[in-house]
């Protein structure tokens, strides 16, 4: 008697935990395209709609910060590599200080997808900017600023963006570091498929 | 006729006193605002290019078995150059010659602490109950600069990069009673103790263990011409230190081994420095403008 009500007892907590396994499973989201899972790759690239990184007290934005991104779904999880990420225009709020050189570093970054509270999100890991400010007044003038870390932005299926800022880098658990601090970054990108499946709307669940 | 001569006379002196005047308006031209902290900068140098005030306000230094606690608080002040290929900057001393102000820290448990009085030579003993019957017990210690400023070597991008030496600072430790006299010091001019100091990581050898520094909380000031760092910590534990000279005046033979023995090992691994500071570095040129800007 005993032993057939401890057998019970090991299957519900099998069942128990296959369920769990099975819920974590499923909130890892895909790519999909006109509401399919994507096969194979696609390229995803496009500019950034608004961009800008914050330490307290100086500003940096980029009028063109463009990306690629090639996308995969692997084992059902969407999977990306930032291939490219060239920035162009990039200014300061200070009067002081103006961007020298600028470029992403170690490219490729690797990417994949995640849920968070019911909200897809893409998670880029390995981020690395190096930016060289200028201006004889500019205390960073000639000092090497590396932004570096790991950024999490929630994607909007209808607007078909990703945006990044501080609560999505929070609520992510990422967060983008320079001159060893937790900087702000904001950025929204648009997110349009340029391959196979140019044209055709893309979403991620 | 003469009148006239003696008006123009007058006139010319009066214009001479008001050109003195002005000349010496400009050469009373002040810094203001944050600036202020920049005066002894040598920021008319134009090949300063930022210059740099930072306040250590705690810490503590180990030397041996020595461990003096930082409670007073020592300030480094100069400039320093253009980015070097070997990633450092020159440095260049304060204007008024103190480049690493002198303060005197409190050696815990005073001269007892560093030469007990048991099982010493009887001319020892008698000295220091001579010392202590007239209450010149307390032992300080100060920190000095051994080398001139310009031995002094900052990288910015280390230190802002959290990574590698940030401050490379060539340094004696001056032990001050008027029992030890006025020649006792850790450190000398030509053997300094070479204090590498990071914002990063360390990797001492042993018994030392990895210790982190940080560069702390920053903000830019004056529109990014000024950057304070809050809670910044230079540290360094794998230096070493040559043993102590000079102790004791003409006792100097009998009590500098006692203080040696009392330190214990200064070989790298042995010894720590943690600098905890408020950094402020602005570029020389808005300094300079400032100065300008405030006849």
């Amino acid at each position: 008697m005993r032993t057939k009500a401890a057998a019970i007892g090991a299957l519900a907590a099998l069942a128990v935990l296959c369920a769990m396994f099975a819920s974590s499973a499923s909130a890892a989201p895909a790519w999909k395209f006109e509401t399919k899972s994507l096969e194979g790759t696609e390229v995803v690239l496009g500019g950034a709609i608004e961009s800008s990184m914050t330490v307290p007290g100086l500003t940096t934005k980029c009028e063109d910060f463009l990306y690629k991104l090639t996308v995969e779904n692997s084992a059902g999880t969407g999977k990306g590599s930032l291939t490219e990420m060239p920035l162009y225009n990039c200014t300061t709020n200070s009067t002081a200080c103006t961007v020298g050189k600028i470029g992403a570093e170690k490219l490729p970054w690797a990417s994949h997808l995640t849920t968070v509270s019911t909200t897809p999100y893409i998670i880029i890991e390995g981020v690395k900017v190096a930016i060289y400010y200028e201006g004889e007044e500019c205390v960073l003038g000639e000092t090497l600023v590396t932004v570096a870390g790991s950024a999490g932005g929630s994607i909007d299926n209808t607007k078909e963006t990703a945006t990044f800022n501080s609560s999505t880098l929070s609520a992510s658990k990422t967060e983008l570091k320079a001159l060893g601090q937790k900087i702000e970054w904001n950025g929204l990108f648009p997110t349009e498929a340029f391959q196979w499946h140019r044209e055709q709307a893309l979403s991620v669940s | 006729m003469q009148k006239h001569r003696t008006r123009v006379g007058v006139v010319a002196l009066a214009a001479l006193a008001l050109a003195a005047l002005g000349l010496a308006g400009s050469a009373q031209a002040k810094l203001v605002g944050n600036y202020t902290k920049f005066a002894q900068c040598p920021y008319e140098n134009t090949e300063v290019k930022k210059c740099i005030y930072s306040t250590t306000n705690s810490g503590e230094v180990v030397l041996g078995k020595k461990v003096v606690p930082i409670e007073k608080a020592v300030v480094l002040q100069g400039g320093y150059g253009a980015i070097q290929e070997n990633n450092f900057s020159k440095f260049y001393g304060a204007s008024n010659g103190i480049t690493l102000s002198k303060a005197q820290q409190n050696v815990p448990g005073g001269l007892l602490g560093i030469i007990p009085e048991a099982s010493q030579p009887a001319l020892v003993k008698a000295l220091i109950k001579f010392f202590f019957e007239n209450k010149l017990t307390g032992v300080n210690s100060t920190l000095e600069l051994a080398k001139p400023a310009t031995a002094i070597r900052v990288s910015e991008n280390n230190l802002s990069g959290e990574n590698g030496i940030a401050l490379e600072l060539p340094v004696r430790v001056h032990l001050e009673n008027p029992f030890l006299g006025k020649s006792c010091f850790v450190g000398s001019e030509s053997s300094p103790i070479l204090w590498q100091l990071t914002t990063g990581t360390t990797a001492p050898p042993g018994p030392n263990k990895a210790i982190t520094g940080t560069l702390g909380e920053i903000e830019f000031l004056e529109e990014g011409r000024i950057l304070e760092a809050k809670g910044t910590k230079l540290v360094d534990n794998a230096w070493s230190a040559p043993k102590a000279a000079g102790c004791g005046g003409i006792l100097s033979f009998l009590v500098t081994p006692i203080i040696n023995a009392q330190l214990g090992s200064t070989t790298a691994g042995n010894n720590t420095a943690i600098l905890n500071n408020t950094l402020f570095v602005g570029s020389a040129a808005a300094v300079r403008k400032n100065n300008t800007e405030n006849p």
